[in-house]
């Protein structure tokens, strides 16, 4: 017999609560030990009203309109309901009253104390009061005899006694309960029930069973109990019809029980496993409102209990039609017709019959309506069918003898509790909702509040209008709409407000958008949705309109109001949400269960290049919880927020995951405190919201203020240093991504901050590298090391080596020039990137930032290896000693580590050289994949690093000659480096980056046709007037005599054609080779001879061909080159 | 020191105010104000609140205080105690003043907000008096000005020093001895 259970909500402060309806089922009302009666127009209701009675609340009962509470100051009063006056003082004790209780006819109210007395008094002359003597302890509970002739209470003196009222005397009394000195201290509260009505069994909860005895005899007839059942019961309620009985114990477990059968039809856990102190059973039967010692109200909806009983009225009607049916069919119809043959007799049948109904419910995705009760229109119709039902059964009642309206228990068939359906059961799909605003049925709420501005919506009796204001008021002034149509839901931007109203039978769903932007006379267009269409949620993004509709469909419009697109969505919209191009749609994916929802998530790049970003991928939410806000930070990056206050941010570098940015709830003090999400900023880390004391919205008056929370990521041990680092350097860099999308959509970056957060996150990782040195970590100092941008490993490597540590260093020496190779590949990419820019950039719009970065982080380096170079001259000697001797100096010893940092370059800065030179044959390899030799361009660079390193050693001129290329392209760039010179430390803007790239490489259509680009010309170069040869041209020179008697027939461009393939098909070193002799042949002739000896020697060539670059530089630049090289051999003797 | 002067310095107290206007953080004398974001609330003195207000450029943030709940608390305590009870701020009277003058309407219960600091101010002024009184009639050399704000003390100052000045001079008209010697100054 599923029954849903709706969630909990916080009603009062710790402590005893209890709980009950009003007559006609429409308030629910609690008091607590806040002192203040609470009444709850459903659980939804987000402003109960609220009537103080005092310090504290101990009881309450409400019937005729008189509510009757006992209060902390010994009283029992009455309050008028629901108005809230108070209607004097009914009776006193001289200690608080524990229970009290109305008799049924709402005429007479009986309240027990602690003072261990029990006095029934007349509502209408309070005057009238008997007083019941005889308990030895504080009373627990009492509860009338609904014949109004008895009256059993409960007492920590253990007994449970019968009063005979008119005569003040015992009836009987139990010792059923173990003794206790003090309410406080009883282990259950043993609220009692008498069966209504009939009044037939009174109903003793006795720990873990509950006993009925029945009345007249006195006799123990039964006892319910349940397995489950291990911990004390502490209250018991009839249904209204007095055929089932629900328990609530002190482990927060509610338990249902067939009267008839004692059989237990319904289990429910409390969701916090609260204790249940509290139970009260909604006069239709079909709800179960119960609260705890926690101050929480929680109810039970849908139970089937009236349900079954609305049926059996039903099933006589239909008997004799079905008569014959009967007896050949055995479908459910015939179920129903068996059940009113059998009557009451049969509930198990019926039960059967419930539950085959609920089975089916979710398979033929017929979703029951569990929105609030009160639009519940099937539990009002039970409802009234049961009161009619009920009516026949009072009927019964008067004509025969008491109670045979229930089957005596005795005569119930014994039958094995039926298995009932415990797996997990379907949630009811949240609403759609628009993001920052708050729930329609106020009268007074926000429509919609975002970073733009505020939409306040009235609809109260005097009027019925949407305010429209403006955060900034240079947007435009604030706008009063007098709201005829009913708008209900709205979307504000720079340009324009939307609104949309739902249909009503006559009108069509509308739209209307005030486009108060718009430079021509005419501000408003309105649009009819097609009929049966209601709009569900919209948005506003920069120049286009989005409305999602109930038939699954999204629209889309210019903001002028022509329509653009219209297509359909994967299922039920929940919320949209805007930003500049990008929209974001989350529907409902699938029905979700026990609690959770099943959203999905779309992401549309709308605009110039269209295309969807996510599609249709689940939305994560923290567990039972649903969507609550959802939107785009201001910078662009979607959002969004669950109702347990955790809010998410799209992670584009890591596939478009969802990262916990911030968990609202943590800060809240109070439980029932939240905040309500109205923006989020990247830059700076704002999320700004609105903290709401009690209440999930805030209200529209007193205006809210809003509030600004930092971001908190939930990283391990925030507590300790390294955590707290580590969560700081993950925050700094996920909220560093919006840069890279924002500049990849082209829009304009806040420069100063993308450098700042940079410099940020690479003093973190310094810090988290000296934390993790001190800590004796090496391992983990070099995974950091491995995440800095290789600009900074150097600092890392002279903290390695103050705080002497040798193997720290000198990996991290290894992992700079890994790292400095890395940046030399990506800016190989980079450079080939323009041609087929177009597939790559789509994908990755994080690279360019990246290689923007590289591109400053290397010119930053080169400043750093100049400058120490010229410091360091004069201290060759020492640090080529440094291997040998501790030199003691400080200096010293920091500087052959700089220099190892700064020798890195070299290599890092050979293919560089090269790049103009090498490229085009790497592009000629990989456009052309089918040549036999054609390396992988990775393979290609690294084959230049090792040869560059092995070579390195074997001579000390080694390193000029590998430095000597790589200058030439680079001197032309003296502006830069005087910028940056001045900021050591601080790194250029990615946009003298990016203009330095095209100085330093060759135009990409050169590279097409390698053979005939001439090397970049260097004023070295210009002044000798020798014609620049390329490697291919030298080569040809020598093979062409191969070719020519391999094809003698062939023509002077076919013989260049051919020669040109073979060409390609040597491998990368030997064209290098050819290249670079090339290059010697044009700088120095003389040396042409010996280079072509020694050039067939294929890798000895870059070192005889070092001397020759090196002499023209060394003429240009000596003050760079020389000491740099001999640094580099040092780096790599240390090797 | 007229209640202008104190006014003027009441004006550097720092109020939260909602600016309807984007500007970057300015850089004056006193300090750094802002940025200043549409919707965002943001710290400044009193006196930049106030012309903004004037401006309609903002809309001015009640400080936590000036609540009718808590000032009637207030009022309850300083109505019960002897001593001067701490005030939630050393310029509430002026704050409240400037406050409820220019940016009533962003105050809520304005009204009864001006009375009950009125009550407030009414109660301790008594006090004052009634301490001043005895203050001179048991003829004591000293007073604690615990919890007396620089507008209080204001008020009752130049007439009390004065007052007292006089009173010295006639006490010590009063004492034999020195009568003749005052005399003979005269």
């Amino acid at each position: 017999m599923p029954c849903e259970r709706k969630p909990m909500r916080y009603g009062h402060s710790e402590g005893h609560t209890e709980v009950c309806f009003d007559e006609r089922g429409r308030f629910i009302v609690t008091c607590g030990n806040d002192g203040d009666v609470r009444i709850w127009e459903g659980l939804d209701d987000d402003d109960p009203k609220f009537i103080t009675v005092g310090e504290k609340a101990y009881s309450l009962a409400l019937k005729n309109g008189k509510l009757v509470t006992a209060g902390s100051n010994n009283t029992v009063q009455i309050h008028t309901f629901p108005d809230g006056e108070p209607d004097g003082i009914l009776t006193r004790f001289t200690t608080n009253a524990t229970h009290v209780t109305f008799n049924s006819s709402g005429s007479r109210v009986a309240a027990g104390s602690s003072d261990f007395m029990v006095k029934v008094v007349e509502v209408s002359d309070s005057s009238q009061q008997k007083t019941l003597r005889g308990h030895e302890a504080p009373v627990l509970s009492v509860t009338f005899d609904p014949k109004d002739d008895f009256l059993a209470s409960s007492s920590c003196d253990g007994s449970v006694v019968v009063w005979n009222i008119e005569e003040q005397t015992q009836v009987i009394s139990w010792p059923l309960l173990q003794k206790t000195n003090d309410v406080t201290n009883a282990k259950s509260l043993c609220r009692l029930a008498w069966q209504p009505r009939a009044g037939k069994f009174l109903a003793v909860p006795v720990d873990t069973k509950v006993h009925l005895y029945e009345r007249g005899s006195w006799d123990h007839v039964s006892t319910l109990s349940d397995d489950l059942l291990t911990q004390p019961i502490n209250v018991v309620t009839w249904s209204p019809c007095g055929r089932f009985l629900a328990a609530g114990s002190v482990g927060g477990l509610l338990t249902v029980w067939d009267a008839n059968s004692k059989l237990c039809v319904e289990r429910q856990k409390h969701e916090k496993g609260f204790t249940v102190c509290g139970l009260a059973w909604h006069p239709s039967g079909g709800q179960i409102a119960y609260t705890d010692t926690e101050g929480c109200l929680c109810l039970l909806d849908g139970l089937s209990t009236s349900a079954s009983d609305g049926d059996a009225p039903k099933a006589p009607a239909k008997k004799p039609a079905k008569d014959y049916d009967a007896l050949f069919d055995d479908d459910d119809d015939d179920r129903l017709v068996d059940e009113g043959l059998s009557g009451a007799n049969s509930p198990v049948k019926k039960r059967e019959d419930e539950d085959e109904d609920d089975f089916l419910m979710p398979a033929t995705g017929r979703v029951r309506n569990r929105g609030a009760f009160l639009d519940d229109e099937n539990s009002l119709d039970t409802g009234s069918l049961k009161l009619g039902r009920d009516k026949f059964g009072d009927d019964d009642n008067d004509d025969n003898d008491t109670g045979s309206a229930i089957v005596p228990p005795s005569a119930a068939p014994p039958v094995p509790l039926r298995p009932v359906y415990e797996g997990p059961l379907p949630t009811h799909p949240q609403k759609a909702f628009q993001s920052g605003s708050t729930p329609a049925h106020l009268t007074h709420r926000f429509m919609m509040w975002n970073s733009v501005g505020i939409v306040r919506g009235y609809n109260d009796e005097q009027d019925n209008a949407v305010d429209v204001e403006f955060h900034d008021t240079a947007v435009h002034h604030a706008m009063h709409l007098s709201n005829s149509l009913g708008h209900t839901v709205a979307d504000l931007s720079q340009e324009a407000v939307l609104l949309a109203c739902p249909g009503t039978d006559e009108l069509a769903s509308k739209l209307q958008c005030l486009h108060f932007s718009s430079w021509d006379t005419n501000k408003e267009w309105m649009v009819d949705l097609p009929s049966g269409e209601d709009e569900r949620a919209l948005c506003l993004g920069r120049g286009w309109a989005a409305v999602a509709t109930s038939v699954q469909m999204l629209r889309l419009f210019s903001i002028g109001g022509v329509q653009r697109e219209v297509f359909s969505l994967p299922g039920a919209a929940v919320c949209m949400a805007a930003h500049g191009e990008q929209l974001m749609i989350v529907y409902h994916r699938a029905t979700g269960f026990d609690g959770e929802q099943a959203l999905g998530v779309q992401l549309l790049q709308l605009g110039r290049r269209k295309r969807q970003i996510i599609n249709g991928e689940p939305l994560p939410l923290t567990l039972r919880s649903h969507l609550t806000w959802l939107g785009f930070t201001a910078e662009g990056t979607p959002c969004y927020v669950d109702s347990d206050g955790v809010v998410r941010m799209l992670n584009r570098s890591l596939g478009n995951t969802w990262t916990p940015v911030c968990h609202t709830r943590e800060t809240c003090k109070s439980k029932s405190d939240h905040y309500w999400v109205v923006g989020v900023h990247e830059n700076p880390q704002q999320l700004r919201c609105i903290p709401c004391k009690g209440s999930r919205y805030p209200p529209t008056l007193p205006r809210p203020a809003v509030a600004i929370l930092p971001f908190k990521l939930p990283l391990c041990q925030t507590s300790t240093e390294k955590g707290q680092m580590e969560e700081q350097f993950l925050r700094s860099v996920l909220f560093h991504h919006h840069y890279g999308f924002l500049s990849s959509g082209g829009y304009e970056v806040d420069e100063d901050g993308q450098t700042r957060s940079q410099k940020e996150q690479q003093e973190l990782l310094m810090k988290m590298f000296a934390l993790s040195c001190k800590l004796e970590r090496e391992f983990r100092a070099v995974e950091l090391a491995e995440l800095m941008t290789h600009n900074v490993v150097p600092l890392a490597i002279r903290y390695a080596s103050r705080s002497r540590r040798m193997a720290l260093a000198q990996r991290l020496s290894e992992l700079a020039l890994e790292k400095s190779n890395q940046v030399q590949e990506e800016e190989e990419q980079d450079e080939e990137e323009p041609e087929y820019s177009g597939i790559r950039r789509p994908s990755g719009f994080g690279q360019s930032e990246v290689t923007g970065r590289r591109h400053s982080n290397r010119q930053r380096e080169e400043e750093e290896e100049e400058e120490e170079e010229e410091e360091e001259r004069g201290e060759e000697e020492d640090a080529q000693e440094m291997e040998t001797e501790e030199t003691t100096e400080t200096r010293k010893r920091v500087n052959p580590f700089a220099k190892e940092a700064g020798s890195p370059v070299m290599p890092s800065l050979t293919p560089l050289g090269k790049v103009g030179r090498a490229n085009p044959f790497k592009l000629a390899g990989s456009t052309k994949p089918s040549a036999p030799s054609g390396q992988p361009r990775v393979t290609n660079i690294l084959d230049n690093m090792t040869s560059s390193r092995k070579s390195a050693p074997l001579a000390g001129s080694a390193g000029k000659a590998n430095k000597a290329p790589v200058l030439k392209p680079l001197a032309p760039r003296p502006k830069p480096r005087s910028k940056t010179q001045s900021t050591l430390l601080h790194m250029t803007g990615t946009k003298a980056a990016s203009k330095k790239t095209p100085d330093s490489t060759e135009p990409p259509a050169d590279q097409q046709k390698q053979p005939e680009v001439p090397p970049p010309a260097s004023p070295a170069e210009n002044t000798e007037n020798k014609r620049p040869k390329t490697g291919f041209q030298l080569w040809l020179e020598e093979n062409r005599k191969n070719i020519v008697a391999d094809h003698p027939d062939m023509e002077e461009t076919d013989v260049i054609k051919d020669a040109m393939g073979r060409f390609r098909t040597l491998s990368a070193d030997e064209r290098l080779s050819w290249t670079e002799r090339a290059k010697g042949q044009s700088g120095d002739a003389a040396d042409l001879k010996k280079r072509k000896r020694g050039g067939e020697g294929g890798e000895d060539v870059e070192k005889e061909t070092g001397p020759t670059g090196a002499d023209e530089n060394i003429a240009k630049k000596k003050k760079s080159l020389d000491p740099s090289s001999k640094l580099s051999a040092f780096a790599f003797n240390k090797n | 020191m007229d209640p202008s002067e104190v006014e003027f310095l009441a004006e550097k107290e720092t109020v939260k105010i909602i600016p309807n206007f984007s500007l970057d953080k300015i850089y004056l004398i006193g300090g750094d104000l802002g940025p200043f974001n549409p919707g965002l609330p943001v710290d400044v003195p009193v006196w930049l609140a106030l012309n903004l207000k004037q401006r309609q450029k903002c809309r001015i943030v009640p400080p936590e205080w000036m609540d009718v709940e808590k000032l009637e608390e207030m009022r309850e305590l300083e109505r019960k105690e002897d001593m001067f009870t701490p005030v939630p701020s050393p310029y509430y009277m002026e704050l409240t003043k400037l406050l409820l003058n220019h940016a009533s309407d962003n105050i809520p219960k304005a009204d009864d907000i001006r009375t009950l600091v009125k009550d407030i101010w009414d109660t301790r002024i008594a006090k004052l008096r009634l301490s001043a009184d005895s203050f001179i009639s048991q003829q004591e050399a000293h007073a604690k000005l615990d919890n007396l704000t620089l507008m209080e003390i204001n008020t009752i100052r130049s007439f009390l020093l004065d007052s007292l000045n006089c009173m010295y001079k006639l006490r010590s008209n009063l004492q034999p001895g020195s009568s003749k010697g005052q005399a003979m100054d005269y």
